[in-house]
């Protein structure tokens, strides 16, 4: 309670083909739930979380966006202003992951250039049904130099995580102003110069 | 008030005001009210540039008189206008906009009203901003070199930045106070790290660099959701304090601290002798040491200087004789006139101190000044309050009323200021541990002095402390009310014979008190000893210490983290149950056979949930307006109560301006609409559709082509024949043979020739809309019969020929020949040149007309038609101004009405 807070806001941004669980991944780390249905996202929705790094309280306002074709053009212009982008595969849906370049364009198109990227191959718990092996992804992410986790909005796997280190990663990037070390003189015993007596 | 028809007057030719805002121009200290006019200019050759005008004005500007032209600001490539937040204020809701306008040269700030009318000025001026495709030119501002060289007002500043030159002076640069972008974190870390070498790279930027920044000056969606969840930060930040607190017991637990509390009134006297007897003989080394003293200098100096040499001195026998086993740092010293208090801690708990404050209140002479009253320390350790008085009470025995007034002015009157000024203050009573020593001076009373002296040498004290007035005092609630005292068991620590053990020998004699005391208030405090130290002779006052056990609530650092975790979280979901959120009833949309001029509605309802919301649709990037031309949604922007419901017509008509792009598949019935929830979603809605191509809007020519009708053709032919250029030679080759005119005009033409030459006030009453479409219909189609058969009222088929000639793309007489046309209106043979240089089609449809027009006068006694009327109707849509929507000017209007009925006049 004495600790003074100071606080962050990060733009993050979900991006990837329709269908790759976007919104899930959202839900998970925002309400850490998880629902079945589908239901597309016809434009841009966001979440706020509240999170804690390096003591520092650091809100982050996650955007979730359409992932349909037809939508493309418009959702780019929602990049501006996000320090950090996820963007998003299905390890089931091939075509989704051969999308990636193309979004990775996108991202060099229309984002801030010192943008933090990740890659996420999402639905890892599906392993009888996947096309991507994770190898593929990793592959990817370091020719392109971005961090790269395959996760689970179902299973829970490595969500918070993936989330937690874009935030890092950002905060590694933003200078800080330090915070004033409390007021205790601990001059122990010592003088009691600058100190001035208070009268009526 | 629209104030641009002011600035408007002062404009030269071909400058137009496009809208106009009253701002506060911000320089230093000084706000000054501001006109700026976004002005355009339209280039001869085409293209056009802009300038912002900055005016100074009286009043609400009226007419051109009221404005007087203070600076230039061209919209050069380098000019951005961007809105930022002021410096450490907090952005509200409903406050003035806060605009930062940058050049190469310049840098000013303007405060803007709060609204959509400065929201468009700064969508204007986003858009008035030369785009930076690199193949355009630069724009040169030659227009503005008028103002450079008529500089009739000496104060006229304006800067032309293509050509480097700046004129006047007094262009301040305002970085001292300009405040930071956004002031967001967000903002200031994505925009780089220093605003200087920003500046000083501004020049090399890359132009999508700067394209960036001037797309900022739009308010865009992200932009709004920065600034209004900024709003709520600190905010939020008051409600998890505020909840930590409620939650406390959740993850604090109690550990003990011994405390030392001493008082000792030094009557003036410096330290002559070691103060371990009072400080730590007997006693484990405490952890705090709250030290008091009173009349540490009783000369005229300290009184009226505050300074005394004291105060060192007795900080230094203080400091000498803490308790050996353990280091203790000092925290705070503080001192009126002779009242003293020291606080040391422990070394090991000084990171444990924290929101460390200091008061006095003067009680004495005039009931202010520092020689009676009290001083005091409040901190916080762990988690808990601590606040240390020390007081020095009124004197002599009658006067305990004033001694208890003198307790209750250092109640009301010691408030501790709180590093937050927004904060109220704190007084003493609002903490946990409240510890009060002092000499407090209250005497013993109904008790002659050689009865009290025998009491104290049998040492019954108890029967003694029944006249004590402090106990009498507190009994009655007089004062210090909730405090609680130990048991005396020490005989009254005044007045002695200094330096010695003797009750006080000199004249006055006074009897001996229990002045020095100590009380406490508060949880969770036991008292461990409370004593006087005897072998202290310095003074005429014995010191009083006590030692208390006080329970501290100290965190559970884990503990701790999961309330926090639990608060924010539970803030989190709050928040995001805020965000705005709709039902939408519809997202997809589709128009099937869309006709020329046919109304097609399909409406959507918008159910709110339960935050309520502002809803509009906006613009897509690069757009100028939030859909097509040919859509309009009805209302496009609006408020909603929670749980409220609204209905939204999407109406769909296509007219002249948009049908020909959509007849040649340039455009499609095809959009998507962005509706926006003020802090909330947007949502998208697709918009799709087919065209039926029709003979309205499309070009003479195409339909000379068209043999079939539009409607039997493939689109791809449709759209082929649409975009064919107008002076296509008939080669014959790939194409049939032509029509010597639209077959559609021929039909209407020969309907009126067969049904309506005797028709009255023809081309004058409107018609039906509904026998307008079926018209439309059997043209597109080919179902002639309908015409031949049907009975249509004839107006309705002459409003179908009139509204057939303005849809055309290309009007009769071409553009190109409009000025030489209204040149040679007085002159027939002229005219008539200007005619047979018209394409083939056009100059056929142009004979056939005037022909039918000409049969139509020849019953001007039936029908009342004559000349004029039919020139002043046909005039303004065979002839059309290529600058397009301008209003004609009426002698424009003359000429070609006048062309015309040379025509109608003159069989060829």
């Amino acid at each position: 309670m004495a600790k003074k807070t100071y606080d962050l806001l990060f733009k993050l941004l979900l991006i990837g083909d329709s269908g790759v669980g976007k919104t899930c991944v959202l839900f998970r780390f925002s309400d850490d739930a998880f629902n079945t249905t589908f239901i597309s996202t016809i434009g841009i929705d966001f979440k706020i979380k509240t999170v804690e790094l390096q003591g520092k309280k650091i809100k982050l306002q996650i955007w979730d966006t359409a992932g349909q074709e037809r939508f493309h053009t418009i959702t780019t212009s929602y990049y501006r202003g996000a320090m950090g982008i996820m963007l998003v595969y299905d390890i089931t849906n091939g075509k989704s992951f051969e999308n990636i370049s193309k979004w990775l364009r996108n991202i060099d198109e229309h984002a801030n250039e010192d943008v933090e990227r990740m890659l996420l191959g999402n639905k890892c718990d599906m392993d009888d049904k996947r096309v991507v092996p994770k190898a593929k992804g990793e592959q990817i992410a370091r020719e392109h130099g971005i961090r790269f986790f395959e996760t689970s909005a179902k299973a829970n796997i490595n969500i918070e995580k993936a989330f937690l280190t874009l935030a890092e990663d950002i905060l590694r990037k933003t200078p800080v102003k330090e915070p004033n070390s409390e007021n205790v003189d601990i001059s122990s015993g010592g003088g009691v110069t600058g100190w001035k007596s208070k009268c009526c | 008030m629209d104030q641009s028809v002011a600035i408007q007057e002062t404009l030269a030719e071909g400058e137009y005001c496009l809208i106009a805002v009253q701002g506060v121009l911000c320089e230093g200290d000084s706000r000054q009210s501001r006109l700026l006019g976004l002005i355009r200019y339209r280039l001869e050759h085409g293209g056009q540039e802009h300038a912002l005008f900055l005016y100074t004005h009286r009043r609400m500007a009226i007419t051109g008189d009221d404005v007087s032209l203070d600076q230039i600001v061209p919209v050069s490539r380098d000019f951005t206008l961007e809105e930022v937040s002021p410096d450490g204020e907090l952005y509200i809701l409903g406050s003035d906009v806060t605009v930062q306008l940058d050049t190469a040269e310049l840098s000013l700030t303007f405060q803007l009203p709060f609204g959509s009318h400065t929201r468009m000025f700064l969508q204007e001026v986003a858009r008035a901003c030369p785009g930076f495709d690199p193949a355009t030119p630069d724009p040169e501002f030659q227009w503005l070199s008028r103002y450079r060289c008529t500089q009739r007002e000496p104060s006229l500043r304006c800067w032309i930045s293509a050509s480097g030159t700046r004129i006047g002076g007094g262009g301040s640069h305002l970085d001292g106070l300009r405040p930071h972008g956004k002031g967001l974190l967000v903002d200031q870390s994505s925009r780089g790290q220093d605003k200087a070498d920003s500046l000083l790279t501004r020049q090399n930027k890359s132009k999508s660099e700067i394209a960036d920044m001037v797309r900022s000056a739009t308010i865009t969606v992200s932009n709004k959701a920065h600034i209004l969840t900024m709003q709520k930060f600190e905010l939020r930040d008051t409600i998890v304090k505020s909840h930590l607190v409620q939650k406390e017991e959740d993850y604090t637990y109690i550990q003990n601290f011994r405390f030392f509390v001493g008082t000792y009134n030094v009557n003036g006297q410096s330290p002559k002798e070691g103060l371990q007897p009072w400080l730590s003989h007997g006693i484990q080394a405490p952890d705090v040491y709250c030290v008091g003293f009173q009349e540490l200098d009783l000369s005229k100096e300290a009184f009226f200087f505050h300074d005394t040499p004291k105060e060192e001195e007795w900080f230094k026998a203080v400091s000498e004789s803490l308790h050996p086993d353990a280091k203790y740092a000092k925290v705070k010293l503080v001192r009126l006139v002779g009242i003293m208090l020291l606080l040391y801690v422990k070394e090991e708990h000084a990171a444990y101190i924290s929101e460390v404050e200091v008061e006095s209140v003067g009680t004495g002479v005039m009931g202010r000044m520092g020689n009676k009253g009290g001083v005091a320390i409040r901190f916080q350790f762990h988690n808990t309050s601590v606040c240390v008085v020390n007081s020095h009470l009124a004197a002599h025995t009658e006067e305990y009323e004033r001694r208890n007034q003198d307790y209750k002015d250092i109640c009301s009157r010691m408030l501790f200021s709180r590093g937050d000024a927004s904060l109220a203050p704190v007084p003493i009573s609002k903490h946990d541990v409240i510890l009060w020593l002092g000499d407090l001076n209250y005497r013993i009373e109904e008790l002659d002095v050689e009865k009290v002296k025998k009491l104290i040498e049998e040492k019954d004290f108890q029967t003694l402390y029944a006249y004590d007035q402090l106990k009498t005092q507190v009994a009655a609630n007089a004062v210090f009310q909730g405090f609680t005292e130990g048991k005396i068991t020490f005989q009254p620590t005044y007045k002695y014979d200094t330096g010695s053990d003797e009750w006080d020998t000199s004249e006055k004699c006074r009897a001996p008190a229990w002045c020095d005391r100590i009380l406490w208030k508060g949880t969770n405090i036991t008292q461990l000893s409370y004593q006087s130290h005897m072998a202290l002779k310095t003074s005429d006052h014995k010191p009083v210490s006590s030692v208390f056990d006080i329970g501290v609530k100290v965190i559970q650092q884990e503990l701790y983290r999961k309330t926090l975790e639990k608060i924010v979280r539970s803030l989190d979901k709050m928040e995001n149950a805020n965000i705005a959120s709709v039902t939408l009833s519809k997202l997809e949309f589709c128009f099937q056979n869309v006709k020329y001029m046919q109304l097609r509605i399909e409406s959507f309802t918008i159910q709110n949930g339960q935050v309520p919301c502002e809803f509009e649709f906006i613009n897509k990037p690069g757009e100028e307006s939030y859909c097509k031309l040919w859509l309009n949604a009805n209302p496009s922007k609006g408020f909603l109560l929670p749980d409220a419901a609204v209905e939204i017509e999407l109406e769909l008509f296509v007219n002249k301006t948009t049908a020909t792009k959509l007849n040649s598949g340039e455009d499609k019935i095809e959009d998507i609409l962005v509706l926006h929830l003020e802090r909330g979603r947007d949502y998208f809605l697709s918009v799709s559709g087919n065209y039926l191509p029709s003979c309205f809007g499309t070009p003479i020519h195409t339909l000379c082509y068209m043999r079939e009708p539009i409607l039997d053709l493939p689109l791809e032919t449709v759209s082929e024949l649409t975009v064919m250029p107008l002076r296509t030679e008939d080669d014959g080759s790939q194409l049939e043979r032509p029509l010597k005119i639209p077959k559609e005009l021929w039909i209407m033409v020969d309907y009126l020739y067969r049904n309506a030459m005797l028709q009255e006030d023809l081309f004058q009453q409107p018609g039906l809309r509904s026998e307008f479409e079926e018209i439309r219909d059997s043209l597109d189609t080919g179902m002639i019969d309908t015409l031949n058969t049907a009975s249509f009222s004839s107006h309705s088929v002459a409003e179908a020929l009139l509204l057939f000639l303005e849809s055309l793309p290309e009007p009769v007489i071409c553009y190109s020949a409009y000025h030489n046309c209204l040149e040679c209106s007085g002159n027939y043979t002229a005219s008539q040149q200007v005619i047979s240089s018209l394409p083939r089609f056009h100059k056929n449809v142009f004979h056939y007309l005037m022909s039918f027009l000409r049969e139509l006068l020849k019953n001007s006694a039936e029908n009342h038609l004559d000349e004029n009327i039919l020139a002043s109707i046909f005039g303004s849509l065979l002839l059309r101004n290529p600058a397009g929507h301008q209003k004609l000017d009426m002698l424009e209007k003359k000429k070609a009405q006048e062309f015309i009925h040379q025509f109608l006049c003159n069989s060829p």
